[in-house]
């Protein structure tokens, strides 16, 4: 579904945002996207959206090597992956309906399939009976979940999360979860960058941890920090990455970003 | 690419009202520009057209003295016979040419009272080949002839006119041009505090995987429109002027004027230049906005 090819991204001037990232993440997945402010989470989504694109290095999206599109067909790139944000972007003189009618609207859908489709959107994200509601009327966790609805609605094959929590008390957090829990069950990939390290514990799916642009940790039903696993307290370096509830750590070379070392795990966290 | 015409339609007529003051300006400045450039237009064709109605009339009068001998009027005549620029000549006696000035004297009633029909210069009215060989045929009878006065070619007097409608036409021009470009520079501007205004739902659509048609369509067409509505006004005034003028004309029967008045033809082909200037100059100012201020 998604291919990280040895992809590296640096801004003018500064260290690179991405180094030699390598990685695939298969359909149906849900992959959390971990590490610090300024480790590059962004940048990953920003590149998938092809916001930006990369030095060097591909990306592949759904069979197609995304840096070889051309301007004209971003868009329909776009059609594939369904954006939340942190500050949920909705457009506040619309309702609810409208905002999330919106984004079928401008891709050309007709005006019954709109109708439907935000229907039953809207009821699964369990804001069937608040269509008419303007953003402001309704409480944060609300309004994040009709920004989940709007960038579910096409059936995108991928949700792309931009520490979609980020501004919800957790148990408002943990409905925003199950919600993007039961899309990922319809089989739509999920990645979702976060800095909640209760959700990341919690539901145990893959981890993906980035370190100043590097990948630190790869790790199927993963939690957020290194717990006792870590073998050094240098941040980092080396970095350990589990596989799955394996008593088994493997060291990653930090320039090739593979395998340095498998050895057996020092305790169970 | 399906951009629905009712989705646009809706879109375009919200952003102009929302940015109502500024589109106003913008409309404005292209009524008042596009309005110079008619009338300078309309001006030039009415006075190429009377002054071509004047040429073709007379290109070349021939005054003799009034105690010319009837053998110095038969000389020039056979001149005149010898010189192949002219192709035609009229010759008007004391009588005739009298029956003229009082009718081209008819507002100054002291000066027919000085003339009496044998003080009256007798003419020979011209026309040439070609009208811009006047002031050389002139030349050839000011030069000495026994018995001529004066050989005057219209076109003397009137490249003076020619003159000074031509300075008026580059200074309308000019203006107008300034005008325009202020009016494609407040289109541009008007366009981009729209994109400004509508950041959010750009931002959405880009998101969502809008075509980037999709998103400029509605931005061009606000300024296409700015440009039309601009136009349209700019056409309306160049047409009252243009019926004041040829009602003055008429009105006060100003028979040497009777050309300047045009015939509907061309009115309608400048009314649909400048129509079509203003179309121009509202699509090219929200092209440039939108590629300067949309990066989509």
């Amino acid at each position: 579904m998604i291919r990280f090819d040895n992809v590296t991204k640096s801004y003018k001037g500064l260290a690179p945002a991405l180094e030699g990232i390598s990685l695939e993440i298969n359909k149906g997945e849900f992959v959390f996207l971990v590490g610090s402010s300024g480790s590059g989470k962004t940048t990953f989504l920003k590149l998938l959206l092809r916001e930006a694109v990369p030095d060097s290095g591909s990306i592949w999206v759904a069979g197609r090597d995304i840096g070889e599109l051309s301007h004209w067909r971003v868009p329909y790139l776009r059609r594939n992956l369904g954006c939340v944000f942190q500050d949920f972007r909705l457009l506040p003189n619309k309702t609810v309906t409208e905002n999330v009618a919106f984004a079928l609207e401008v891709i050309g859908r007709p005006r019954n399939v709109i109708r439907t489709q935000v229907s039953q959107v809207l009821e699964l994200v369990g804001l069937g009976q608040k269509g008419d509601r303007m953003p402001h009327e309704l409480s944060g966790g609300e309004q994040q979940r009709v920004a989940v609805a709007r960038a579910f609605v096409n059936r995108p094959l991928v949700i792309l999360a931009d520490e979609p929590t980020g501004n919800l008390d957790p148990a408002t957090s943990q409905g925003i979860m199950k919600l993007l829990d039961r899309i990922n069950r319809t089989g739509t990939t999920v990645v979702m960058a976060t800095h909640d390290v209760g959700i990341v514990d919690t539901m145990r799916r893959r981890v993906i941890e980035l370190d100043r642009g590097k990948l630190v940790r790869d790790q199927a039903r993963g939690v957020y920090g290194y717990g006792t696993d870590m073998t050094t307290s240098t941040r980092g370096v080396p970095a350990v990455a589990m596989a799955g509830q394996a008593d088994l750590a493997m060291d990653l070379d930090p320039a090739t970003g593979r395998v340095a070392a498998v050895r057996a795990r020092r305790g169970q966290r | 690419m399906a951009v629905s015409f009712e989705y646009v339609a809706k879109e375009t007529a919200t952003n102009l009202w929302r940015n109502r003051m500024m589109a106003l300006a913008a409309i404005l400045t292209v009524a008042v520009s596009l309005s110079l450039v008619g009338t300078a237009l309309l001006l030039r064709q009415a006075v190429n057209r009377q002054i071509g109605e004047w040429n073709n009339n007379v290109s070349l009068q021939i005054f003799m003295d009034a105690s010319a001998t009837t053998q110095q009027i038969a000389n020039v005549r056979s001149t005149i016979g010898q010189t192949p620029q002219i192709t035609h000549c009229s010759y008007l006696d004391h009588g005739q040419s009298y029956a003229q000035a009082k009718r081209l004297l008819a507002s100054s009633p002291t000066a027919i009272e000085a003339l009496t029909p044998a003080t009256t210069p007798t003419v020979f009215r011209c026309q040439l080949r070609n009208p811009a060989e006047a002031s050389t045929v002139s030349a050839t009878f000011n030069s000495g002839v026994p018995g001529v006065y004066q050989a005057t070619s219209p076109s003397q007097s009137i490249r003076v006119m020619q003159q000074v409608t031509n300075v008026l036409q580059i200074v309308l021009l000019v203006i107008a041009i300034v005008l325009l470009v202020s009016s494609l520079v407040l289109i541009l501007n008007a366009i981009r505090m729209a994109i400004f205004a509508r950041r959010r739902e750009v931002g959405v659509m880009k998101l969502v995987g809008a075509t980037n048609w999709f998103i400029r369509v509605p931005f061009m067409l606000e300024g296409l429109v700015q440009g039309l509505l601009g136009a349209i006004v700019a056409a309306l005034i160049v047409l009252l002027s243009n019926f004041g003028v040829s009602y003055l004309i008429r009105h006060y029967k100003v028979s040497v004027l009777g050309s300047a008045v045009l015939p509907t033809h061309d009115i309608v082909v400048t009314e649909l230049l400048v129509v079509l200037i203003g179309l121009v100059v509202g699509v090219a100012g929200s092209s440039v906005a939108v590629r300067r201020f949309l990066d989509v």
